[in-house]
């Protein structure tokens, strides 16, 4: 402030000529839309609404696989999920019980046969080939339990059974007994 | 440039100069598309391992008992068990049994560690030796963590054996 009195003192009389300010341009957005629009294609691509209904799941540790396997087109999806405590059915994830249930509680195995059945109807005649089991299941459980989930579904009609896993190509190099896994 | 014709003039004169296309309701259609598909997007991608079922039983039947015993194989057989019980054949291991009978052990490397590397080594000679067969049976026990049975059908699928058939033990009750 000081400096600019005294300047101002120091030019007295004579004409202060500013620096004509130049017009502000208005903000291209021809190279945004041009990002947005590859983002949108990008997105677009990868973006499967099965993926949905067969999303990892934050709270479930999955067994690993080298090799993967392709979802058949237009598939009629049942999601199944075994937790180390509990049991969900379908997408709608109907708390069925323990997995202890699945091989001890009768009730409860009549349920899981009743909910396939009603899955199994909801489905059209013709698309009965399409029709797929999911099993999402923890790596920790013992097999009695999906091999129970299994045979009720085959038993249902289900002859597409697949099982949920992570992909990691390099798992076997990788594998160490002596390290716990 | 001159113009001769009249008619040629008048549409010089109607015409206007290029307006700038309004860009902003392309660009709230894009502002709302891309976060809701950013939300669909599926980061951690979850793979499938798709079974087969052999016509003699399924899942619910099938197989050929626990360990040692049991008719000769009629495809490529791997049993995975965890129970230590020599009189019943059964240890804590992989046992493959190939057609003609022949039986090769892989016992856990330690509690509950398989010998996925000795099975992948087996594989690989089973394949060479048996070109043409794409089918194999894995025969697991209800106790062996679900872990192990994954890992053995990829094993069996990277080896060039696609189809993998899934056979529960069969259950025989002494009274």
């Amino acid at each position: 402030m000081s400096s600019n009195n005294s300047s101002r003192s120091s030019n007295k009389g004579r004409r202060v000529i500013r620096k004509k300010e130049e017009d502000v341009k208005g903000l291209s957005i021809t190279s945004l839309l041009d990002v947005l629009t590859i983002i949108l294609v990008f997105l677009m691509k990868n973006v499967s609404m099965e993926a949905v209904k067969i999303s990892e799941l934050p709270d479930m540790k999955y067994p690993t696989t080298m090799t993967k396997d392709s979802l058949m087109e237009n598939p009629y999806v049942t999601p199944v999920k075994l937790y180390t405590d509990r049991v969900l059915l379908g997408l709608g994830n109907l708390l069925l019980g323990e997995p202890q249930d699945l091989i001890e509680n009768v009730e409860k195995r009549s349920m899981m046969q009743e909910f396939f059945r009603n899955e199994w109807n909801s489905i059209p005649e013709d698309k009965w080939d399409d029709a797929c089991l999911i099993v999402q299941a923890d790596s920790n459980l013992p097999c009695g339990f999906i091999t129970e989930i299994v045979r009720v579904g085959t038993n249902t009609g289900y002859q597409n059974i697949y099982f949920a896993t992570v992909e990691e190509a390099e798992w076997l190099k990788s594998y160490n007994p002596a390290a716990g896994r | 440039m001159a113009v001769y014709r009249p008619s040629q003039a008048r549409q010089a004169k109607s015409q206007t100069a290029p307006e700038e296309p309004n860009l902003v309701p392309i660009m709230n259609l894009f502002v709302t598309i891309i976060p809701f598909l950013m939300l669909m997007i599926v980061v951690g991608q979850v793979a499938l391992v798709a079974l087969n079922f052999s016509s003699e039983g399924g899942p619910g039947g099938g197989g050929d008992g626990g360990g040692g015993g049991g008719e000769p194989a009629k495809q490529i057989e791997i049993h995975l068990m965890l129970r230590d019980k020599p009189e019943a054949g059964l240890f804590q291991g992989m046992e493959i049994r190939e057609i003609d009978g022949t039986k090769h052990q892989l016992p856990a490397l330690q509690d509950r560690m398989y010998d996925f590397r000795g099975l992948n080594t087996l594989l690989i000679d089973l394949k060479e030796r048996h070109p043409d067969t794409p089918e194999i049976a894995v025969i697991v026990h209800p106790e062996v963590v679900y872990d192990t049975l994954i890992r053995t059908i990829d094993l069996c699928k990277q080896n060039g054996f696609p189809t993998v058939h899934y056979k529960n033990p069969k259950n025989v009750y002494f009274y």
